[in-house]
């Protein structure tokens, strides 16, 4: 009789179960190309506007902060400070909500297209997690700190960040097929069209 | 809107236009002012005469932009040293009084809207802050040496 209740209870609780995966609701496939070009431009932007090496360098370079400090008033020192710091964290909100994009874009979409593995999945899953975990701890350190204060997490974050994108770029890389990417080469390369 | 040029072509316009007229503009910072003077600011477009003559409109519209976004750049790769030193240079370049450059440029910001079309905010921002600083090292520098000629009599700009 036991035997029989834990059966029961096991079927019923497997039911409830498949009654909550069914009622998960799932991002709709119809109208989602608007969701892949706005990934395909977060992408764009982390990888061309926000996370080149020298831009970052240039951000976080303590010969700028040696060259002020060495040269000029305390006065002019302190609005140098002053101006790093907010353009840092400008930098870090601004990865943070691109890498957001990215991550929802993910969530609702990705796997619908690209073939990506188990392995990936959960790699590029704790990457996620991984920076958006390293954006809230260098915000704190950028407020205690100072744009000098942190240098070993910006290393963390942009290397999560490099390995984002490229897993992102795997997932989007039907967006741009060798024929457009030559018609775009052939065409108006400086961008001045508006 | 205008067709797209051929890519030679921009191309050949681009090499002109650093052969002819970019050549004597030896710093960034005086040939993003220029640039950006080229361009028109109601539709964005660039303009330069001689090199739509010898090319055409399209062309010298597109090498000018390359051109203004190269030389931006220059100035987000730029040092704070080496902003100083480039304010400096385009400060002696203009023949202004530096009291007045300095008002002037502190006061109306002309930097701002220098800034070739299609680049990311965040570079903007980084360039516009730099030559803030920048800006203050020079006047408390000339302060430290006050040039003859200065202008007497300062107004702020509004």
């Amino acid at each position: 009789m036991i035997a029989l209740l834990l059966y029961l209870l096991v079927g019923v609780g497997l039911l409830v179960f498949l009654w909550l995966l069914a009622r998960r609701k799932g991002a709709p496939v119809e109208g989602c190309g608007r969701q892949f070009v706005e990934a395909r431009q977060a992408l764009r932007t982390l990888q061309e506007g926000l996370l080149p090496d020298n831009l970052i360098q240039r951000i976080f370079d303590r010969h700028d902060f040696r060259y002020v400090m060495a040269s000029s008033p305390a006065d002019i020192g302190e609005l140098f400070l002053q101006e790093r710091k907010r353009i840092s964290l400008m930098w870090v909100r601004r990865v943070r909500c691109e890498i957001r994009n990215l991550m929802q874009f993910h969530l609702d979409y990705s796997r619908l297209h690209a073939k990506l593995s188990l392995l990936t999945e959960i790699r590029l899953g704790l990457d996620f997690a991984l920076l958006l975990l390293a954006c809230r701890a260098l915000r704190i350190l950028l407020y205690v700190r100072g744009p000098y204060g942190a240098r070993a997490v910006v290393g963390v974050m942009t290397a999560a960040a490099a390995r984002v994108c490229a897993a992102s770029e795997k997932s989007l890389a039907f967006l741009n097929p060798p024929a457009l990417e030559a018609f775009r080469r052939d065409s108006a390369g400086d961008g001045a069209a508006i | 809107m205008r067709p797209p040029a051929k890519r030679m072509d921009v191309l050949a316009a681009a090499d002109d236009l650093r052969r002819r007229t970019l050549v004597e503009l030896t710093r960034p910072l005086e040939r993003l002012i220029y640039l950006a003077s080229t361009r028109d600011y109601n539709t964005g477009l660039y303009y330069h005469q001689g090199l739509a003559a010898r090319f055409s409109e399209e062309a010298a519209c597109e090498a000018l932009a390359g051109c203004h976004r190269e030389a931006f750049e220059e100035l987000v790769d730029a040092s704070l040293e080496e902003l100083v030193y480039e304010l400096e240079m385009y400060l002696h370049s203009t023949r202004v009084a530096p009291s007045d450059f300095i008002v002037a440029w502190k006061g109306l910001e002309p930097y701002r809207v220098a800034v070739p079309v299609g680049i990311d905010s965040l570079s903007s921002e980084l360039v516009f802050s730099n030559l803030k600083v920048a800006l203050a090292i020079l006047e408390s520098r000339l302060a430290a040496r006050p040039e003859p000629g200065a202008s007497r009599h300062l107004s702020p700009v509004q």
